[in-house]
């Protein structure tokens, strides 16, 4: 994304982000994640090239090399650190990614205020009451929770599949209508990543 | 982070277990929160005739929070008419739990389970009995 702004020490315009153009001064650091590390605000992101950067800005960035400047550069460097940070944490995991996306976008988790569709709602409350049975028995039922720990995974992974499809989708389009997608599949995941924990903690426990 | 009501109630939860949904005179709300993949079921049996709800029960998978929340709501459920069981807010419920601000959607989820079962319950209501004398 192209910012203009001027630079707080010589007030010449600069389009880059962290350093002047002119004077190489240290900037403001950019707030939002995609802008900070330089990418397309998309849901595929190349792991290799982030991590090249997150390495890049690192040294570039760190206080230890401001601590002879202003005290203006010595904050920007602390508040960069913390975005770089923060932001390479979100960015590297794909589901962080696509929350983070979506509600740069405006779009929350609840569906503003809207319930998950009952089908979706049936299917989770039977698999925690199956799971819940499970768990009320004893030792024998122990291939029966790796069983439905298998299960749990298997629907996970058709989730990340179908993440992926809308992921190309959207990044290809831009439709919003493929980011509502993505919400609710991801609404979808958190529920049945909930039942793997509750199913891997019964599996350690036992 | 749980004040003493909320572990009372996640300790000792009131009215957990299910009624049957095919009865007439039974609304079951069915309520999840995609924040982070609680599922809440809450259940009223009503009096046909008085439009009080005389028996309430809930099972819910999530936090202590939303379990203490469903289980006071089916606690102060009983015994009230259908209306003023709609006034039940999520902020009653956030005051008596002292619900700490990252607990209130829990609250928020008890409150749309007590619409939505009050809802088909009403629903169930507004359509044509089944004739008796079909029956052999």
């Amino acid at each position: 994304m192209e910012r203009l702004t001027s630079c707080w020490n010589c007030g010449k315009n600069t389009e880059q982000i962290h350093f002047c153009g002119s004077c190489s001064s240290l900037q403001p650091p950019a707030t939002n994640y995609y802008d900070f590390f330089g990418f397309e605000h998309r849901l595929n992101l190349d792991p290799a090239a982030l991590e090249d950067r997150f390495y890049r800005l690192s040294r570039r960035l760190h206080p230890d090399v401001y601590f002879r400047r202003s005290a203006r550069e010595q904050q920007f460097s602390l508040d960069a650190t913390a975005i770089l940070n923060d932001g390479y944490r979100t960015l590297k995991n794909p589901i962080s990614r696509a929350e983070y996306l979506l509600k740069e976008k405006g779009i929350t988790a609840s569906e503003n205020g809207r319930q998950p569709p009952p089908e979706l709602l049936e299917e989770v409350f039977e698999l925690n009451e199956m799971l819940e049975e499970l768990r009320q028995g004893d030792d024998s039922l122990r291939p029966q929770l790796e069983e439905a720990e298998q299960r749990f995974l298997k629907l996970r992974d058709e989730i990340d599949c179908r993440l992926q499809v809308e992921f190309e989708l959207y990044d290809a389009s831009g439709d919003r209508s493929r980011l509502l997608e993505v919400r609710s599949l991801l609404s979808r995941r958190r529920y049945i990543r909930n039942l793997i924990e509750e199913v891997e903690r019964e599996l350690v426990g036992a | 982070m749980y004040s003493e009501k909320v572990l009372d109630h996640y300790s000792n939860p009131r009215n957990v277990g299910s009624l049957d949904k095919r009865d007439r005179t039974v609304g079951t709300g069915m309520v999840g929160a995609p924040e982070c993949g609680d599922v809440m079921k809450l259940q009223v049996k009503v009096n046909e005739e008085t439009g009080v709800i005389e028996d309430a029960k809930f099972k819910t998978f999530g936090c202590g929070s939303a379990i203490a929340s469903s289980s006071l709501a089916t606690e102060w459920l009983k015994g009230k008419t259908l209306d003023e069981a709609l006034t039940i807010r999520n902020t009653d419920i956030v005051n008596e739990l002292s619900l700490p601000p990252v607990k209130i959607h829990c609250s928020v989820l008890a409150e749309d389970a007590i619409r939505a079962a009050i809802e088909d319950y009403r629903k169930k209501q507004a359509q044509p009995q089944p004739l008796e004398a079909a029956r052999p």
